[in-house]
């Protein structure tokens, strides 16, 4: 049977949330289930894949796809064929997905669903990891019995700026429904019309809003909600898949980066983690591609010689950054809050062997906080920074601290945008500057700076704001002669030799 | 002509019987009195409902005593209890309520008291289908009767028993005639059927334990109140008890809806209440209790009409809604009618039955317009088993289903004809038909 995909697959009951278990035989395999939780669940827990359109963990259950059927037999009775996602477990309960009468009546279903689902499979963005797609392979027959013309509805409607809806797609699966009624709470979606003639629609054609429009297209078990900005950029079977967390916020949402052919990041999407994001992520995180993939990436070294920066080999740029530091007592180290926690440790050792001040940027928290996912703090490591004993400073304290300091190392994936491009333009030339950043740097007072790797390009962790670590995955190469910056900090430390050394 | 004892139409035929005073005068509100001050312990009308053998009458025929027993021990679970009365009488052919309702309103609301007090249900929701403009009338003027006469509302009668009546009207649909479907559109939600369990009992209206049953089945509780179980248990056959209404219908002189004790053959109804099928013509086909249970042939007009009998000729009483056809009358085109009507009706939250229903009516379609092929038949037979039994949330898909194969197995002859030749077999011209959707 076609296995679900796994950035889908719910974690199994964590342990906190687990109640008294019961003992179901699953095609023979005697398993705990959760009795709270549907005999989906359970099966799906112990690797046992049943289909499910309708049905997904973080939502309600209605039951109403009925592609989940298996044959359940309770005590003496014959087995009878149930929908998993509305059965409840029970001591005893003897499953099996695979007799044949589930498996008729799920091809049966199937049959219905692909009745007037059409052949859009080879234009479709879904393709590759469609729901309805796989278990078609899986199970149905190759030939269609319907003579009848499908119905033909709207390919292209737009439903506001994130989602485009195909209705000829949908099989009314009612995910994307459920989504908004019960996470954001603020229904937008709905069923409009009766039988074959329902279609998905919002009140009175509105458009939707809100921060998280974006998940009913991860939601869709078919093609028929995509996102405008993902619509025919790539084939999915051709994306590169990492683990790793969003930094756009502190909420840290466990996501993963996909890349094309490891060129591109095309789309982040949530992974399932019920202790930070459950299934979601907000659009904010979701569309920060451009970030990722952002042109102009300051490569190697540039190193100010007389009035003008040259490019120079990353050893001779770090071999300025190293003398300045040697002559320099109380220099000022402003790390990024998109540090993770190795390279915050990393600078705050080459701070304390060179007796200087650190401390991270830590901007006024923004309007987007909600309720459900987004904190409104932009420090997605501010966490893991505070506990290494780093403080925070507002950005507008310290520029005037950079002004005052005669020598300061600004290190850090947008370190210079959250101090404030104009307020480091400025910055005098009594300063000198080294910045490590992954675009170039504008100041009066630079002397040298070195690219880094992103947060899509270098491994690390960072910490939540509720102490959940997070990791970060190099799911693309980073630019040519960009290296991570914990790499750079290795080379510096092994070119700077320890204070007693250099004296002797 | 037989005659037999009748008492459920009885107060409907007299005129001015909506009115209370009238009603009063005819014996109304006896069944109610005795129930409220003569001592009778809610347990004690259920159990009396359980020896009379009533059965519901919105088509399942399931024993109405046993229904209010599922009600949760009041003691252990003080949520509210509700009652809701199905009046949304849509299944075709079925017209019994709406003689009940228009002619009997204050009998539908005493009876829904009765069974109020026997559930211990503090309000009684009366859904009655849109179209049904006059029974919706009657009865919110006879709410209001029986308010000002401290029939409804607090202390009913002096008693410590205090109930409301609540009217709501439908909005068309004939999946709201479907007890969770109903219970959602009575939220305010639509129409669409919940997965049971939980059931009405457990969890219904407002996640509080409800029961819903038809009018005619709470109609028939003043009288076995009244009248006593016994009386109610002596009419009828072993396990259908007492007086029902028939509405017969179709290719017939005279239909209309007749009160009959269960026991009577479906030929004593046809010759001596609906005068005959009309024409002088022949009897072809019949529905025995609407168009959601399987079709008979002519020949088995001789069946004794209570539920048993049925369901030995593989049909069921259903809503006792006779269907008659005469010999004129192209199967596929009978078929088609009803096949379309599922589509139009059904909710759209299932697989089967949202695509099913739908690929039913276009197959019934193309053969009574003489576009038949060869393998709609192995299509069709394949698609109904597809879709019942109990492969989705409510029955309508099994509705569906059910008259679809067993036009089948009856008619197969005729529609491969109607197929081979690319026209119907009895050449009568295929009417025009607004197609579905074209609201």
């Amino acid at each position: 049977m076609v296995a679900i995909r796994w950035e889908f697959r719910p974690q199994s009951t964590p342990p906190w949330e687990r109640t008294e278990l019961v003992k179901i035989t699953v095609n023979g395999r005697v398993v705990d289930a959760d009795p709270k939780l549907p005999l989906i669940r359970a099966c799906h827990d112990n690797d046992v894949d049943v289909p499910m359109y309708c049905y997904h963990p973080g939502l309600s259950a209605v039951g109403s796809c009925r592609i989940c059927q298996v044959e359940v037999k309770q005590g003496d009775t014959p087995g009878r064929v149930m929908v998993a996602c509305r059965t409840t477990p029970v001591e005893g309960m003897i499953v099996d997905t695979e007799s044949s009468k589930a498996h008729e009546t799920r091809r049966e279903c199937l049959e219905f669903l692909l009745k007037n689902h059409p052949l859009d499979c080879p234009i479709c963005d879904k393709a590759g990891e469609c729901d309805l797609q796989d278990y078609a392979y899986d199970e149905g027959q190759s030939t269609g019995r319907s003579n009848e013309p499908r119905r033909p509805l709207e390919k292209r409607k737009s439903l506001g700026e994130v989602i485009v809806l195909d209705e000829e797609r949908c099989i009314l699966c009612s995910r994307c429904v459920r989504f908004f009624e019960e996470v954001p709470k603020k229904a937008q979606l709905t069923i409009r019309d009766l039988g074959s003639r329902s279609m998905v629609s919002t009140f009175m054609d509105r458009p939707l809003t809100g921060n998280y429009q974006g998940n009913i297209a991860d939601l869709c078990p078919v093609g028929a909600l995509t996102l405008k900005n993902f619509r025919f950029q790539a084939r999915v079977w051709n994306l590169v898949k990492m683990a790793s967390t969003c930094v756009e916020c502190s909420r840290g949402c466990s996501i993963q980066v996909e890349t094309l052919r490891n060129s591109d990041v095309k789309r982040f999407r949530p992974r399932a983690n019920l202790k930070v994001n459950g299934h979601w992520m907000c659009d904010v995180g979701r569309f920060a591609v451009e970030h990722a993939n952002a042109d102009g990436r300051l490569e190697g070294a540039r190193v100010l010689e007389g009035v003008q920066m040259l490019q120079t080999p990353i050893e001779d740029g770090l071999c300025v950054v190293r003398d300045a530091l040697m002559a320099s007592k109380g220099a000022l180290f402003v790390l990024s809050p998109f540090c993770t926690v190795e390279e915050g440790r990393a600078l705050q050792e080459l701070a304390k062997r060179h007796q200087a001040d650190i401390a991270f940027v830590s901007p006024a928290p923004n309007a987007l906080k909600d309720d459900l996912l987004h904190t409104g703090d932009p420090c997605p490591n501010r966490r893991g920074l505070t506990d290494l004993g780093i403080v925070g400073d507002s950005p507008a304290n310290l520029l005037k601290r950079l002004a005052a300091s005669k020598v300061a190392v600004i290190a850090g994936e947008r370190v210079v945008e959250l101090l404030g491009t104009s307020g480091v333009k400025d910055l005098p030339s009594t300063l000198a500057l080294f910045a490590f950043e992954c675009h170039p740097v504008e100041s009066k007072s630079l002397r040298a700076e070195i690219g880094i790797a992103n947060h899509v390009e270098r491994i690390g962790t960072i910490v939540n704001v509720n102490g959940e670590r997070g990791p970060l995955a190099a799911a693309k190469p980073a630019p040519r002669s960009v290296r991570a910056l914990t790499r750079h900090l290795e080379d510096l430390a092994r070119l700077s030799p320890k204070k007693e050394t250099a004296t002797r | 002509m037989k005659t037999y004892e009748t008492y459920l139409l009885d107060r409907a035929k007299v005129e001015g019987a909506h009115q209370l005073a009238t009603y009063k005068k005819l014996g109304g509100y006896k069944g109610l009195e005795k129930t409220l001050k003569s001592g009778l312990t809610p347990a004690a009308v259920v159990d009396e409902m359980k020896k009379s053998g009533l059965r519901g009458r919105g088509g399942a025929g399931f024993s109405t005593g046993m229904k209010w027993s599922f009600m949760p021990d009041i003691t252990k679970d003080p949520r509210t209890r509700y009652l809701a009365i199905n009046a949304d009488e849509s299944e075709p052919g079925t017209c019994k309520d709406r003689v009940l309702m228009e002619g009997d309103p204050h009998g539908v609301i005493e009876g829904s008291l009765i069974a109020a007090y026997a559930i211990r249900a503090s309000a009684v929701y009366i859904y009655v289908r849109g179209e049904y403009r006059l029974s919706h009338d009657r009865i919110a003027a006879a709410v209001k009767e029986a308010r000002a006469a401290n029939l409804v509302g607090k202390n009913i009668l002096g008693s410590d028993y205090s109930c409301e009546v609540f009217m709501h009207k439908g909005a068309g649909a004939y999946i709201c005639g479907e007890e969770t479907g109903l219970m959602e559109s009575l939220e305010g939600k639509r129409g669409h059927p919940r997965q049971k369990p939980p059931f009405p009992a457990q969890s219904g209206l407002w996640n509080s334990p409800t029961t819903v049953n038809n009018v005619e089945t709470v109609f028939n509780a003043p009288f076995i109140v009244e009248r006593g179980a016994a009386w109610h248990a002596a009419i009828g056959t072993q396990n259908s008890k007492g007086n029902f209404l028939v509405c017969i219908s179709g290719h017939v002189n005279k239909p209309g809806v007749y009160e009959l004790p269960f026991g009577v053959t479906a030929q004593e109804i046809l010759e001596e209440k609906a005068g005959g099928v009309w024409k002088g013509r022949k009897l072809k086909a019949w529905f025995p209790g609407g168009s959601s249970c399987a079709l008979l042939l002519g020949r088995d007009v001789d069946v004794v009409l209570d539920h048993d009998s049925l369901r030995t000729r593989g049909s069921s009483l259903g809503t006792a809604a006779m269907v008659m056809m005469d010999d004129h009358t192209s199967m596929a085109r009978v078929m088609e009618v009803i096949a379309r009507f599922y589509e139009h009706e059904s909710c759209g939250q299932c697989s089967q039955c949202r695509e099913g229903t739908q690929w039913l009516s276009q197959i019934f379609h193309r053969i009574a317009h003489g576009l038949g092929q060869d393998d709609d038949i192995a299509t069709l037979e394949a698609l109904a088993k597809g879709m019942a039994p109990a492969k989705t949330i409510c029955a309508l898909s099994d509705a569906a289903a059910i008259p679809t194969l067993s036009a089948i197995k009856l008619f197969k002859d005729e529609l491969t004809q109607c197929i081979r030749d690319g026209r119907d077999p009895l050449g009568i011209p295929a009417p025009k038909y607004a197609t579905v959707g074209a609201h």
